[in-house]
């Protein structure tokens, strides 16, 4: 997993607006997010989060920001092997990039479901925005991509509730 | 010790990304193993068709755990997922005794591959919780685990279901990870 150090001003500024991508039998299942200390789940997206152009909305708790290590699980399917499949996931708050990561996954078995799971631990106190400015103004941005072409997108706006 | 807990314990280690391999047959136990390593609810698995990977990261050290599906029509895909592996386990269904040849010798396939040469292996005898299970001396034998060669390895009797032998397992991973990174 390699970071993202550098944000892409240009390409993320455009966030909203529709996503042309072909879709090359490739589906998100669904998106889980947990406080990975308890397990105690916090938001599931059951959903097709990745409906291009389409922006989800996640409602989730406020104690999410107070959790010393948050899980995240994406869960896909794909009719094809892919053969170097990477997720590049960042979290946007307004245009800024708050954090950003690249995994490579590389092969994928055709006609396969699979998750990934990460556990990140959280920035720690005096870090973190208070809630109430956070709310509506991150953006999750996850795309996928085979080799340099994308297969999908997927864009979900959190709010602390 | 859940995953992240070991992540903090490898941290003497010069490598700043790890990746565990988990293979073995279908129903050996992998992704419940994989669960109860993150200590997570292990009463809902299903069979895993792909892989499933967890990634833990604490203060920029990274931990990937590999859980690839076991049934036979997945198994040839398997060699997709070795480069760069730190360490291989291997699982076993210890009530499965009419496939310990097939897993024996999926086993010693594996450890023919050039990828994963030198790579430590741990074994997890996996559901000693049932009155099935055949123990672990027996297993080792009917694998004739002490022809393998060149490489660390052990064998560890577990319930992934119970969590009983997982602590063994994540011990010996800490060790072994750290002693083959100072090899290199």
């Amino acid at each position: 997993m390699e970071p993202i150090e550098q944000p892409i001003i240009n390409k993320v500024t455009n966030t909203e607006d529709p996503i042309e991508i072909a879709t090359h039998d490739f589906s998100l299942n669904w998106m889980l997010l947990k406080d990975s200390e308890t397990g105690k789940v916090l938001w599931e997206g059951k959903e097709d989060m990745s409906i291009p152009g389409q922006v989800h909305i996640a409602e989730v708790p406020k104690s999410i920001l107070e959790c010393k290590s948050v899980s995240r699980t994406l869960n896909f399917s794909s009719k094809r092997a892919l053969t170097n499949f990477r997720i590049v996931q960042r979290v946007m708050f307004q245009d800024q990039l708050l954090e950003g990561w690249s995994f490579k996954f590389g092969f994928v078995i055709p006609n396969s479901t699979n998750s990934w799971e990460q556990v990140i631990e959280a920035a720690g106190e005096g870090h973190m925005l208070p809630a109430e400015m956070l709310s509506g103004n991150v953006l999750i941005q996850t795309d996928f991509y085979d080799e340099n072409t994308i297969i999908s997108a997927s864009r979900v706006r959190i709010f602390y509730v | 010790m859940g995953l992240l807990a070991l992540l903090r314990k490898l941290h003497s280690s010069p490598t700043h990304e790890m990746r565990i391999l988990l293979l073995g047959l279908d129903n050996a136990g992998k992704t419940t193993l994989l669960k109860q390593l993150a200590s997570e609810d292990v009463s809902f698995v299903t069979p895993t068709i792909g892989f499933n990977v967890k990634s833990v990261q604490s203060k920029g050290f990274k931990l990937n755990v590999w859980d690839i599906g076991g049934q036979r029509e997945i198994r040839p895909y398997w060699r997709n997922y070795f480069e760069n592996t730190d360490v291989l386990i291997y699982v076993i269904d210890s009530t499965d005794e009419k496939r310990f040849l097939e897993t024996s010798q999926e086993l010693y396939n594996l450890l023919e591959e050039d990828k994963l040469a030198n790579v430590p292996l741990f074994i997890f005898a996996n559901k000693q919780d049932l009155v099935a299970a055949t123990n672990v001396g027996d297993i080792a034998e009917r694998l004739k685990l002490c022809n393998i060669r060149e490489r660390q390895w052990q064998i560890q009797p577990c319930s992934a279901l119970t969590g009983a032998g997982i602590q063994e397992g994540m011990e010996w991973l800490c060790k072994n990870m750290a002693i083959k990174k100072k090899k290199k």
